[in-house]
């Protein structure tokens, strides 16, 4: 009931803006999954299936409106399964954000705001390739969505891209009291340049903080207060059907008031795609993903995984611009932690585990108006 | 070293596969303005070169230059220069786009036959587009409200018009948008008081041509750019065109070539 209140409201809002539209695109986009995990609980000596159920992971259905060829808006929301609700299905925002392009005399410059993407790393262009998630949004380093302000834009000649913006920091997810009195807002700078077609190289740094220094209670020490320092390096590799991604990012975490937590999480990621379609006839990609995640360095708490992901795509139904309607990706990860590690908490009280899955994603965008 | 010959063999394989089975076919998709320039030179390209097989697709500038962002065809037809952020996506997946200018091209203002209006200036234009001006009695014609018909936003010519006569402007939300140049002219022709776009090798005596600020778009004003509305039209490659479809482009940019661009309405390079 209280989901279908909201779409209502969400429909009452959005709908007069919809009228002063130019132009009008409704989309959505579906993964069905199958996933099958077995994962080795401490003690066990041999695998046991821990996870195998069937889910709807996104249900993406968004609204784009041009307002004019200056002025354009986007509004998504995600339905997707969960348990952390009593009826299985969640509802969220996931972006709800306008365009200002020509704001300032700068060509290719648009000015962004409202809940938007996150332009770190890979994060706000990850076309889910695999069936995972962008590395910082799998190992949790940036999220993948935020309310704030950007001016983002490309280099003229199509040398590159860019990104300047300020955040709450805390993800789309956070809003009003979940936001931890946190008074100060992230910052984010992005920079990819392709010097030659098909190399990439990039960065990105965004600088952010978690609650208060001081308790705005009773003006004492808060000892969760910390500042966030995230980098990320990539290099992109594309050579006929042969696409390369490396990532490297890391997150150093300061506790003013509690220097003993300090810590720095390290990720490196590797992402070889090759594209069968040139050879096949059939738009096949193979494809590999190689992840290292250092969660922290603390040595108080130490979790060293090593994840590997192997997987194919059969993508069909192409639109005339050739981009797949539907995708058939079947993946299989394996998860180990390093034997020397000393870490006692895992995820579910599991250690090194392997997954299978098998999805299948559909989209479509019509113009309606 | 066994692993070295197997991964030495694999990217020999790899990279000798793409020889079979390709033939001498030659793909082409996007702008429905370039449509007919290309179905023209294609069919008197393929009767000198009977080995070659030249196929051609509309869908507008957009869907052609996404088309070659995907790797799925040779040649990218556009009646706009490609954007910034299309380049970049492009040379981020290793496609190099390379444009070829294969024609001159004016975008026509076309009215219905029995308007007497003969000429609008660019603020005139973008009155009309944007809904302020509603009635040709305004702009001294007879007291009939203007039908404004507009392409559709995968159009590079709506691009092109929206650039250069509304200055980024809305159009308004009344408008007709089209899917096509012939589908413009059409509507034009059969409706009293419409005004509509196209490029020049798409007008006929179904219509009437303004001009725009009293240039009319002939082969001298847009070659020098004296008409408001000139533009170039594009064909782009992946990098600089090679076997096929490099001898296919020379034949456009050549006096045959450029004589058929010519023979379908549009003004040679």
């Amino acid at each position: 009931m209280k989901h279908i209140l909201k779409v209502i409201v969400m429909i009452i809002m959005i709908v007069p803006a919809l009228l002063a539209a130019q132009e009008i695109k409704l989309s959505a986009e579906m993964w069905n999954r199958w996933t099958l995990e077995n994962a080795k609980a401490p003690g066990d000596s041999s695998d046991v299936t821990s996870k195998n159920y069937f889910s709807l992971e996104r249900g993406y259905v968004g609204l784009e409106a041009k307002f004019s060829e200056t002025v354009k808006g986007r509004f998504t929301a995600d339905l997707f399964s969960t348990d952390a609700l009593a009826d299985g299905a969640g509802l969220k925002l996931k972006y709800a954000y306008l365009d200002f392009a020509n704001l300032l005399p700068i060509p290719d410059l648009t000015l962004t705001t409202g809940l938007q993407k996150v332009y770190f790393g890979t994060i706000y262009d990850w076309n889910y390739t695999y069936i995972g998630k962008a590395p910082s949004d799998e190992y949790k380093l940036a999220n993948s969505a935020d309310y704030g302000v950007s001016l983002n834009g490309f280099i003229p000649g199509g040398w590159g891209e860019y990104a300047l913006g300020m955040y709450n920091g805390e993800g789309y997810k956070a809003f009003g009291t979940a936001l931890k009195d946190n008074t100060e807002p992230a910052f984010l700078a992005n920079l990819r340049l392709t010097p030659i077609p098909g190399l990439t190289v990039g960065g990105s740094v965004m600088t952010n903080s978690v609650e208060r220094k001081t308790k705005l209670s009773d003006a004492t020490l808060n000892a969760a207060y910390n500042e966030q320092l995230l980098l990320d390096g990539l290099v992109r590799l594309a050579y006929g059907p042969v696409d390369i991604t490396a990532e490297y990012m890391s997150k150093n975490v300061q506790y003013a008031n509690a220097p003993a937590k300090d810590y720095t999480a390290t990720s490196l990621s590797m992402m070889p795609v090759l594209n069968l379609k040139a050879y096949t006839g059939s738009d096949i990609q193979i494809l590999g993903r190689w992840d290292r995640w250092d969660e922290t360095d603390n040595p108080s708490k130490v979790n060293l995984l090593t994840a590997v992901t192997a997987g194919i795509n059969y993508n069909f139904m192409h639109d005339e611009s050739a981009n797949p309607a539907m995708q058939l990706q079947l993946n299989y990860t394996t998860k180990s932690y390093d034997e020397a590690e000393s870490a006692a908490a895992y995820s579910n009280g599991l250690k090194d585990s392997s997954q299978l899955m098998l999805q299948l994603k559909w989209r479509f965008a019509n113009t309606i108006k | 070293m066994k692993k070295t010959y197997i991964i030495l063999a694999l990217l020999t394989l790899a990279a000798i596969l793409p020889i079979f089975g390709k033939g001498n076919q030659l793909t082409c998709s996007g702008s429905t303005t370039v449509l007919p320039i290309a179905q023209a030179t294609a069919e008197a390209f393929m009767d000198l070169h009977p080995e070659v097989n030249i196929s051609i697709r509309g869908g507008g500038s957009g869907v052609g230059i996404a088309a070659l962002q995907n790797g799925t065809v040779q040649i990218a037809n556009s009646s706009r220069r490609m954007k910034s952020k299309e380049i970049a996506a492009a040379k981020a997946k290793g496609i190099n786009p390379t444009p070829y200018a294969v024609a001159n091209d004016g975008i026509a203002m076309v009215l219905h036959k029995s308007n007497p209006v003969k000429n609008l200036t660019i603020a005139q234009i973008k009155s009309i587009y944007t809904g302020k001006i509603k009635n040709w009695k305004d702009l001294g014609g007879a007291n009939l409200p203007i039908v404004v018909i507009s392409r559709d936003v995968a159009s590079g010519t709506f691009e092109v018009f929206n650039e250069k006569a509304l200055a980024g402007a809305k159009v308004e939300s009344s408008a007709q948008l089209l899917a096509s140049n012939n589908a413009i002219v059409s509507t034009v022709g059969s409706t009293p008081g419409a005004i509509g776009y196209v490029g020049l090798g798409y007008v006929t005596a179904d219509v009437k041509i303004c001009t725009v600020n009293n240039v009319s778009p002939s082969e001298t004003t847009v070659k020098n750019q004296s008409y408001p509305l000139s533009r170039q039209l594009y064909m782009y490659t992946n990098g600089k065109a090679k076997g096929d479809a490099a001898r296919y482009l020379l034949f456009i940019q050549s006096a045959a070539g450029q004589a058929i661009v010519k023979k379908q309405g549009f003004i040679s390079l």
